[in-house]
């Protein structure tokens, strides 16, 4: 599994995403810039720029038309895919650091910071699909965070709920209509932040990554935590891959924190497990700095990893690890 | 004795996993269920229907 390296940017990494289709690979960094990449390659294809901030996340939607962008800058954009050409522009009072589409591509959700005077919100735009047409000027629904500020945001299926995770360790369900909050549970410790919620592809649950060390996989109706995934470092990100019953999750001490050979000699490691075993299978090291950001092929067939180094790794499965499976996965797949 | 002990350590590994298999597969097809469910009252295909379709579609154009 040789990895492609992908150098464009200056920084650390923010978020890397695929959109729906797989073809391309987004990536955004705290160096103000968007790069979008052929995920078959890693050829840089072309960028976004305007940001005056760090890039804090980014999404494209299903049609893979609109990219939108969440930024240091409060602002969140949107952007023509195709052409790089900027369409819209909200400005908000403080950084946003999550956004998302909704899986018909009719909705954004973004996460917007604490600031001295402006609580945490999450805020619902309606998205119009036709790059040529008008974009709403205000967000159809704002829910206003007077407990805890979120970190991450997400859809579930058929956007019935917005799932957020909280600075305080707690993840919340919201009515996506009224924004009514119907579940807040403590799902990882309090202190460490939720750094990362990545949905099934059906969005019937979901992978937590935490700065307490553990990745947890949580049905999105009734909260009930499925699986535990338990590491040795803090985490930034989890990732579920297609195709094989695995998850990949990414992090590491800061480089100041460690020996100064392992971020010398790459060795951050992106660590696989069992998604329903929960045992660790293998690492895959390369990073010179922690993984900030993780994110699966869509089919399943490679995974991009982005460093606090700045560089994004880009992964292509062998066949060895297709091969691999337990002897009872072997057995039941014969019957 | 040593070679008993392991044996039995490790069916009882392949046990645990063959249970935790099920269990999920259990959940899963119950979700999945539910979501088929879901998606019918508010008229739509069942989940990956329209993408399979694309995909059909690809092939015939190449």
């Amino acid at each position: 599994m040789r990895p492609i390296l992908l150098q464009g940017h200056e920084r650390a990494l923010t978020q890397v995403k695929f959109n729906k289709d797989g073809d391309l690979l987004f990536s955004v960094s705290k160096d103000h810039v968007i790069c979008v990449w052929y995920s078959q390659n890693g050829e840089r294809l072309g960028t976004y720029n305007g940001h005056l901030g760090a890039v804090w996340t980014v999404d494209s939607n299903p049609s893979s038309t609109i990219l939108a962008s969440g930024a240091a800058d409060n602002t969140i954009r949107l952007w023509e895919i195709k052409t790089g050409k900027l369409l819209k522009t909200w400005e908000l009072p403080t950084a946003i650091k999550r956004v998302e589409f909704s899986e018909d591509g009719l909705y954004l959700v973004a996460t917007t910071e604490q600031r001295m005077g402006h609580l945490g919100t999450i805020l619902v735009y309606p998205i119009n699909p036709d790059v040529g047409g008008e974009q709403a000027d205000e967000p159809s629904l704002k829910i206003t965070l007077e407990r805890s500020k979120a970190t991450v945001v997400a859809w579930s299926y058929l956007n019935k709920y917005i799932i957020a995770g909280h600075e305080d360790g707690t993840i919340s369900q919201y009515d996506s209509k009224t924004g009514d909050q119907l579940e807040n549970i403590q799902l990882h410790e309090r202190g460490p932040l939720i750094m990362d919620i990545q949905m099934a592809p059906d969005r019937t649950y979901f992978i937590t990554a935490s700065k307490d060390k553990t990745a947890k996989i949580v049905d999105v109706n009734s909260l009930n935590v499925i699986k535990t995934f338990t590491t040795d470092t803090p985490l930034n990100s989890a990732a579920l891959t297609a195709k094989k019953d695995f998850v990949i999750l990414g992090g590491g001490q800061e480089a100041r924190d460690v020996t100064t050979t392992a971020a010398r000699q790459g060795k951050f490691e992106a660590r696989f497990y069992h998604k329903i075993f929960e045992d660790e299978i293998g690492r895959v090291r390369g990073h010179f700095g922690p993984l900030n950001t993780i994110a699966v092929h869509p089919a399943g067939v490679s995974y991009a990893s982005g460093g606090e180094d700045g560089y994004v790794r880009l992964h292509h499965f062998d066949k060895s690890y297709f091969d691999f499976m337990y002897e009872v996965e072997r057995t039941r797949a014969q019957h | 004795e040593d070679l008993i002990m392991e044996s039995e350590a490790s069916a009882t590994i392949i046990e645990a996993r063959r249970r935790l298999l099920e269990e999920w597969r259990a959940w899963r097809s119950r979700v999945e269920r539910d979501l088929a469910d879901e998606r019918e009252d508010a008229g739509l295909p069942p989940y990956g229907v329209e993408d399979d379709k694309d995909l059909e579609d690809a092939a015939v154009i190449e």
